[in-house]
């Protein structure tokens, strides 16, 4: 074996086509996003060459309203890293201590990840739906039909109700990543903690979060990267509306590609996109130092 | 035992890999025939006598669902085309409307239109015809072959002054009443606009959504400021502020977008409007929940549809109300908007054209027929039983004065989603008439 892993001729005839592969559908499409993006072009005439005027035209906003895309989605970004993973910590935390039915919540914490976007989507459309949905009607039975609204028509609740959605379907994913990595600590640490009279928070606090911070490192890079990225359930739920107030860079991206024909312009915004995803993911990782630790 | 196993498996692996390679490399042909919602090839029967030479023609179109009006006609024409040219074997390809959008697009900048092809006028196709791939349709066709077609119809197909597609029916936007709901509600059906702001009024009072309306799809919205703007500025000036000649800061402007506003604060329309698509709105009215809808013709045939509708036979369409005094109470919203282009670099572009030619002109009929629009080519509907509803729109859009078609069909590319943003702030109360006519300035200048 090790002769083999010195041998760097067949290294490379491995790992070759493998990387031939990955070239040719990541790195080249995204350079050739990056050439696009410099083109003025809107798919049939001839393209001019513009430079990086789409990207200063990127933020210079109305009717695109790029920056306020981004906005919207670093508010998702925030959620997700400060709201989503945290309760789906606690969740794993609870869930794992071996309660009863752990298996049933475990399951049914993980059922939405599992169903697919769209059908969230309708799920959630069905219960904001102003008229016979299910929130305002319960609203209604408890007797608080004064805060009965139009959920996803108003501009004021769209993005909470929009954003409550994407944050709620993927807690069951982050929670069942810190589940696993809670199991896999031996335990006779656990063990010796209650020996020495550690209460549950203590264990919680001092053990168990010190010891799956790698992988809680994975769910925010995840819960990052997937805020950044948002676009299914958004165009299911509200297409960017009312009037563009749950807009983020993807459903922006996608009108201006393609339902405005413009190339160039929706070239840049992808690359802006993959951009921020990079940086924030290098961001992220410095932001967690963590070290490896073996049992 | 475990070695066969093994070899089992590894062979399984190999499979798979193989699939997964080949999968790859056809991935463009699976997405194409998942596309397809249906493909049919219509070949000549053997051993035909025809002297002419073996032609096939690719068509592609929108058609998907069957029952649809426009797919019965096309099916007819098509079926009629073919045992008149046998030697002509037609490859259908149908898209579902908003996948063949992009799929046209896509086309088109590929340089792999097919030979015949489906599309929309005016803003839509602009791009296809400045890009040098559709094909004048008047160079291939005979002198005579127009001779039925109504030319004023077909404006939204002529580019540079040349004729690039044939259009096969018109729409129009006509007022929606159900009759019943009107008279239980002992409100008259309005014809000028202080009758309309009476029966808002009236059915407001009885708890009833007088306008239903699903703005969540932006050109449901704009179909109110629209033709508004036909009542205060006339389809004339519509057109010419759209074509960017004259400014949108002038009061008709103003007066249009200010009848929307004045709608929105009458409570015409749902509160949640802005969160209910086309379908939803379309079902209040098809269910008797609310007593109007401003809409195309194309509405009619589901309207008198008992499996879809509760309002059979109950709905009058009228024009949309009048301005006392104005001077374009019968100019409509619509136009010939849908037709079928021939492509630049199609081989047989004269079989194309004249395939197009007749095709559009049976549809025209046979569309008629069904209740999806108005014909643009002079038809002979003598015996048919034509559907009262359909036949108060036809009776409505033959004494017309003039027509545009919706703005978002006439502009392109990012000035439709200005104009669409701005409509919805009006909507919405975000914005007033004065700056939505201003903000439709900026595309002007």
């Amino acid at each position: 074996m090790n002769r083999v892993l010195a041998n760097k001729k067949l290294i490379f005839i491995f790992i070759f086509p493998a990387f031939l592969f990955f070239s040719l559908v990541v790195i080249v499409p995204i350079l050739y996003t990056g050439y696009l993006s410099t083109l003025e072009w809107n798919g049939y005439s001839d393209s001019i060459f513009i430079g990086f005027r789409n990207y200063v035209e990127m933020f210079s906003d109305f009717p695109k309203g790029f920056t306020k895309g981004i906005i919207n989605s670093g508010i998702l970004a925030f959620l997700s890293i400060f709201v989503q993973v945290p309760l789906a910590l606690i969740l794993a935390l609870v869930i794992s201590k071996g309660i009863k039915g752990e298996g049933v919540f475990r399951t049914s914490y993980f059922i939405p990840v599992i169903i697919s976007t769209t059908v969230i989507g309708q799920l959630w459309l069905k219960i904001y739906q102003p008229n016979y949905g299910m929130l305002n009607y319960m609203l209604e039975a408890i007797g608080l039909s004064e805060l009965k609204r139009p959920w996803l028509a108003s501009t004021e609740t769209a993005l909470a109700c929009t954003f409550f959605v994407i944050v709620w379907q993927y807690i069951g994913y982050h929670m069942l990543l810190l589940y696993s990595a809670i199991k896999s600590i031996p335990k006779s640490l656990f063990e010796a903690a209650k020996v020495d009279g550690a209460r549950n928070a203590q264990i919680a606090r001092f053990i168990t979060i010190p010891l799956i911070k790698p992988m809680i490192k994975v769910c925010a890079t995840f819960a990052l990267i997937g805020s950044l990225k948002t676009f299914d359930l958004i165009y299911v739920l509200t297409k960017g509306g009312p009037i563009h107030a749950t807009e983020v860079p993807t459903t922006i991206m996608y009108r201006v590609l393609i339902t405005e024909n413009n190339y160039g312009l929706g070239s840049a915004m992808a690359i802006f996109i993959i951009l921020e995803c990079l940086i924030f993911t290098v961001f992220i990782q410095k932001a967690f130092k963590t070290e490896n630790y073996t049992y | 035992m475990f070695k066969k196993m093994k070899k089992l498996v590894a062979l399984m692996l190999v499979f798979v890999l193989a699939i997964s390679v080949v999968g790859c490399g056809s991935e463009e042909e699976s997405a194409k025939a998942g596309n397809k919602a249906k493909t049919e090839d219509v070949s000549n029967s053997e051993g035909s006598s025809s002297t002419d030479e073996e032609i096939t023609l690719d068509v592609w179109h929108l058609w998907t669902t069957e029952s649809d009006g426009n797919a019965v006609s096309f099916a007819k024409a098509l079926e009629m085309y073919k045992t008149e040219h046998p030697n002509v074997t037609i490859n259908i390809d149908a898209t579902e409307n908003e996948a063949y959008k992009t799929k046209i697009k896509t086309a088109i900048s590929a340089n792999e239109a097919p030979d015949v092809f489906f599309t929309w006028g005016a803003g839509f196709s602009q791009a296809f015809v400045d890009a040098g791939q559709v094909a004048k349709i008047t160079d291939y066709l005979p002198e005579d072959a127009l001779e039925n077609l109504n030319m004023s119809a077909a404006n939204n197909f002529t580019y540079n002054d040349g004729l690039y597609g044939l259009p096969f029916i018109s729409w129009v936007g006509v007022l929606y009443c159900n009759e019943e709901m009107f008279d239980a509600a002992g409100v008259k059906v309005p014809d000028t606009m202080d009758e309309l702001f009476a029966a808002i009024e009236a059915f407001n009072g009885q708890g009833v959504i007088p306008i239903t309306v699903g703005a969540k799809d932006a050109w449901n919205a704009m179909f109110f400021q629209n033709v508004a703007t036909v009542r205060t500025a006339g389809t004339e000036m519509s057109t010419q502020a759209l074509k960017k000649n004259i400014s949108y800061n002038q009061k008709e402007f103003v007066d249009g977008a200010q009848i929307l506003v004045d709608l929105v604060a009458a409570d015409a329309f749902d509160p949640s409007a802005l969160a209910l698509t086309y379908d939803e709105a379309k079902i209040a009215f098809l269910n008797a929940q609310s007593p109007m809808m401003f809409m195309g013709s194309w509405l009619a045939g589901e309207v008198q549809n008992p499996e879809l509708s509760q309002v059979v036979n109950k709905v009058v369409a009228k024009n949309f109300p009048a301005i006392e005094g104005g001077s374009y109470n019968n100019e409509f919203l619509g136009g010939a908007i849908d037709g079928l282009m021939v492509s630049e670099s199609s081989e047989h572009k004269e079989v194309a054209a004249e395939f197009v030619a007749y095709i559009t002109e049976k549809m025209s009929r046979e569309s008629f027929l069904q209740g999806a629009g108005i014909p643009v080519w002079n038809i002979d509907v003598e015996g048919e039983v034509v559907d009262p509803l359909v036949q108060q729109i036809v009776d409505l859009s033959t004494e017309s004065e003039g027509y545009i078609v919706a703005w978002d069909t006439f502009l392109s590319g990012s000035d439709v989603s200005t104009h669409l943003t701005l409509v919805q702030e009006v909507f919405a109360e975000m914005k007033t008439a004065e700056e939505f006519a201003e903000g439709m300035q900026t595309l002007n200048e």
